[in-house]
């Protein structure tokens, strides 16, 4: 079985980058495979581009993995990758500690009105996730126009935020903390009765309640547990990289959480290489981009195979 | 058309044994059998849907069924539905040839009573103008009223030559309408043709058969004697977690005593077992009634599984706890990682026994502990409800299988329609039950 998983995720991400090389042949650019390559881990400079896009993949990653293996269908990791760097912009005041501190809060409350809205009017979090996210673009779009914008007034982004991650050149501290809570997830799931009871909701939740599961308690914990990740993503890109508010400062990392993912099979350790994957995938196509005029999307195109190709294989049944 | 020496089996499961019957035109059959006893088998067998291991069956005429549970597209309107089954027919047409009254077929389907529904799959059924129509169960959510207005359709159906097969746990309405009887206990058939009394059926019904896996309790030194804990049943005193209170009724409930709440599938067994694992708190053992579903994580190892019940979880020390409970319950399995999902039904209820009566429970709920489980699984299963009774806890055994009821019960309720019948010695259930199971007591 974990042999199984294993080889899916290898066969997935290897298909993506064969796929990506050979219509780079078929197109004329015979060289798209070797930038890919070291314009993500060819250098010093692009392997630690690669680490820097690493880390909000990881966090997300984790977010829906742990989601997922609740059988909760969070697909609003980016509204509460936003919440989380909203919340730790205000924290920030208050120090670098209470600025993380503040976007897990902000990411789990978040997440958490949509574990209430299904408890209350059992409304799929499917949906309700989703739309979320555009409450949460939205607002910070009126923050970073309003109340939030830099005292100079401007552009549409805020003032630097008044603390910052521990940084050395253009590596910050969040590395150490994403893969801390990497590990952290895994103990919680695989060595705790709370993450015994969390897969097993996930899996079946009828069976887990006849077992004296409280399956409804185990839909919050892992609802607020999965938007506390993103939140936390969204908390370290903005103290460790941004430095400040703007629209689009998640970037997508919400999204891109899902195909890590379910790349990693949904394993908080498997997502540590998957997230790595992705993030040298992103950034070797901005490499490509720069030096070959190849448009960048060819990441998202490697992104949606592997998302396909790990599907059609793995038994395991999604939403 | 003809049945010969019929035989289906499922596994280690013989649900049709050497069966053969004789179908005459313009005959309404009613078929008598408890839950699990073989009849749907028996008639997806009869209708082609599934092929038999053994026997033939001979002079095959079109059939046509209308399943207990409704086969219509809810979000589709009477016509759109009827258009479905018969194609290119006006609805209106095909109602008023069925003889079935309908009213306003632009109705969305989920809008109508569940008597409506029930017609809509008549009418269906009709239409294809089968030479042999089977109901199975089809009064069960009907109103008196509109049963005897289906009675009328069937007896029309047969004046023309169609064969009737009317599949009924309803002791009065069999006898009302049909011209022969025949009567199945698990999967042979006992009694076939001839008239009878309502009790004499009912009798025909619960009668009990040496062979059964079961043992019987004819003999009455039963296992009570035996029992640490009933001293207490006396005097009252010493019974701490006595009644239970369901639907008004309450339910004693002593110490190492096994209550049996018997009754026909879908008076409200399923509601009762739900509401009580919601209620109850302590504990409480629960052996749920749909295995496949509710009983174990399929995915899940059967070490996890057992751990499930457990406030802590060491994976080293859940797997050797799940390793003796393995050699314990005797359950075939190559080790404590094998996904729960790959065990046979009856190493999976065993998984759920090992998990839920090794807790010490003081209440135990088994609902149907052995529905489809072969002999030596089911006699396994028994062996531990008493030996668990033995040891003080209080049983309520929700079954559809009265020799279980008998064989375990020390009390017996009948559950009907959602309410339950006061408490009954086996001896009273004996001659009782039938009848309240039928709802004509």
């Amino acid at each position: 079985m974990r042999a199984r998983q294993l080889l899916i995720a290898v066969l997935a991400a290897f298909s993506a980058v064969a796929l990506l090389a050979l219509s780079g042949l078929v197109f004329g650019h015979g060289e798209l495979l070797s930038i890919l390559i070291s314009g993500s881990v060819g250098s010093t400079f692009a392997l630690e581009g690669t680490l820097l896009k690493s880390v909000p993949l990881l966090l997300t990653g984790l977010s829906v993995a742990i989601a997922f293996r609740a059988g909760v269908w969070n697909i609003g990791g980016e509204g509460q990758f936003l919440a989380g760097a909203m919340g730790a912009f205000l924290g920030a005041r208050y120090g670098m500690i209470a600025a993380l501190a503040a976007s897990l809060i902000a990411g789990a409350l978040w997440a958490s009105i949509a574990s209430a809205l299904r408890l209350w009017r059992n409304a799929p979090e499917v949906l309700t996730t989703i739309l979320l996210n555009f409450i949460a673009i939205h607002l910070l779009g009126y923050a970073v126009n309003g109340p939030l914008q830099e005292a100079s007034g401007k552009y549409p982004q805020s003032d630097l935020a008044s603390a910052s991650l521990p940084a050395s050149g253009e590596l910050h501290a969040g590395i150490a903390i994403a893969v801390a809570a990497a590990i952290a997830a895994w103990f919680l799931l695989y060595r705790t009765a709370e993450g015994l009871r969390l897969r097993a909701s996930g899996f079946n939740r009828s069976a887990a309640k006849w077992a004296g599961v409280n399956v409804n308690a185990q839909l919050v914990r892992a609802m607020a547990i999965s938007g506390a990740m993103a939140g936390l993503a969204g908390g370290i890109e903005l103290l460790g990289v941004t430095h400040r508010l703007f629209e689009r400062v998640a970037a997508g990392y919400g999204y891109a959480g899902i195909a890590v993912a379910l790349l990693a099979q949904l394993h908080p350790l498997g997502t540590i290489a998957s997230s790595f994957f992705f993030g040298a995938l992103t950034t070797g196509a901005g490499e490509l981009q720069r030096t070959a005029g190849i448009s960048s999307t060819v990441a998202t195109f490697g992104q949606a195979l592997v998302i396909l190709v790990t599907i059609v294989f793995t038994r395991r049944k999604i939403a | 058309m003809r049945l010969s020496h019929v035989t289906k089996r499922f596994g280690a499961n013989v649900a049709v044994n050497d069966v053969s019957l004789d179908f005459a035109p313009g005959e309404i059959v009613g078929l008598v059998c408890e839950n699990g006893a073989g009849k749907t088998t028996l008639m997806a067998i009869a209708a082609g849907e599934l092929a038999a291991d053994e026997g033939s069956i001979e002079d095959r005429v079109p059939v046509a069924v209308v399943h207990q549970h409704f086969l219509l597209v809810s979000e589709f309107t009477i016509a759109e539905n009827l258009a479905l089954a018969m194609w290119g027919r006006d609805a209106g047409e095909i109602i008023r040839e069925s003889g079935i009254e309908l009213r306003d077929v632009r109705r969305r389907v989920a809008d109508l009573s569940v008597g409506e529904k029930a017609k809509l799959e008549l009418i269906k059924a009709i239409a294809r103008r089968p030479r042999m129509l089977i109901l199975d169960e089809p009064t069960s959510v009907l109103a008196p009223t509109e049963a005897r207005e289906l009675f009328d359709v069937m007896r029309r159906l047969a004046a023309t030559g169609t064969t009737v097969i009317f599949i009924s746990h309803k002791i009065p309405e069999v006898l009302e309408v049909a011209t022969r009887i025949v009567v199945m206990r698990r999967g042979r058939i006992v009694v076939d043709g001839g008239t009878m009394s309502a009790t004499e059926l009912a009798e025909k019904m619960v009668e009990r058969r040496s062979d059964s896996p079961v043992r019987p309790l004819v003999n009455t030194p039963r296992h009570v004697d035996s029992r640490p804990g009933s001293a207490g049943r006396t005097g009252e005193s010493d019974l701490r977690l006595s009644d239970l209170r369901l639907s008004g009724l309450r339910v004693p409930l002593h110490p190492g005593e096994i209550v049996a709440i018997i009754g026909v599938a879908g008076n409200g067994q399923s509601e009762l077992a739900a509401s009580l694992r919601d209620s109850l708190r302590g504990r409480v053992a629960h052996i749920p009634e749909d295995r496949a579903r509710d009983g174990l994580v399929a995915e899940m190892t059967i070490a996890e599984n057992i751990a499930l019940a457990e406030r802590r979880w060491r994976p080293r020390a859940a797997e050797q706890r799940a390793a003796a409970l393995i050699e314990r319950f005797n359950i075939r399995a190559q080790s404590p990682l094998q996904r729960a999902g790959s065990l046979s039904g009856g190493n999976q209820q065993k998984v759920i026994l090992a998990r839920e009566l090794e807790r010490q429970p003081e209440i135990i709920i088994a609902a149907e502990p052995t529905r489809g489980l072969d002999i030596e699984a089911t006699s396994f299963v028994h062996d531990e409800l008493r030996d668990a009774a033995a040891r003080g806890a209080a049983i309520l055994l929700i079954t559809s299988d009265l020799d279980e009821a008998f064989a375990l019960g020390d009390a017996i309720h009948v559950i009907y329609r959602g309410t339950l019948s006061p408490r009954l010695t086996p001896d009273e259930a004996a001659v009782q039950a039938p009848g309240l199971m039928a709802g004509i007591a």
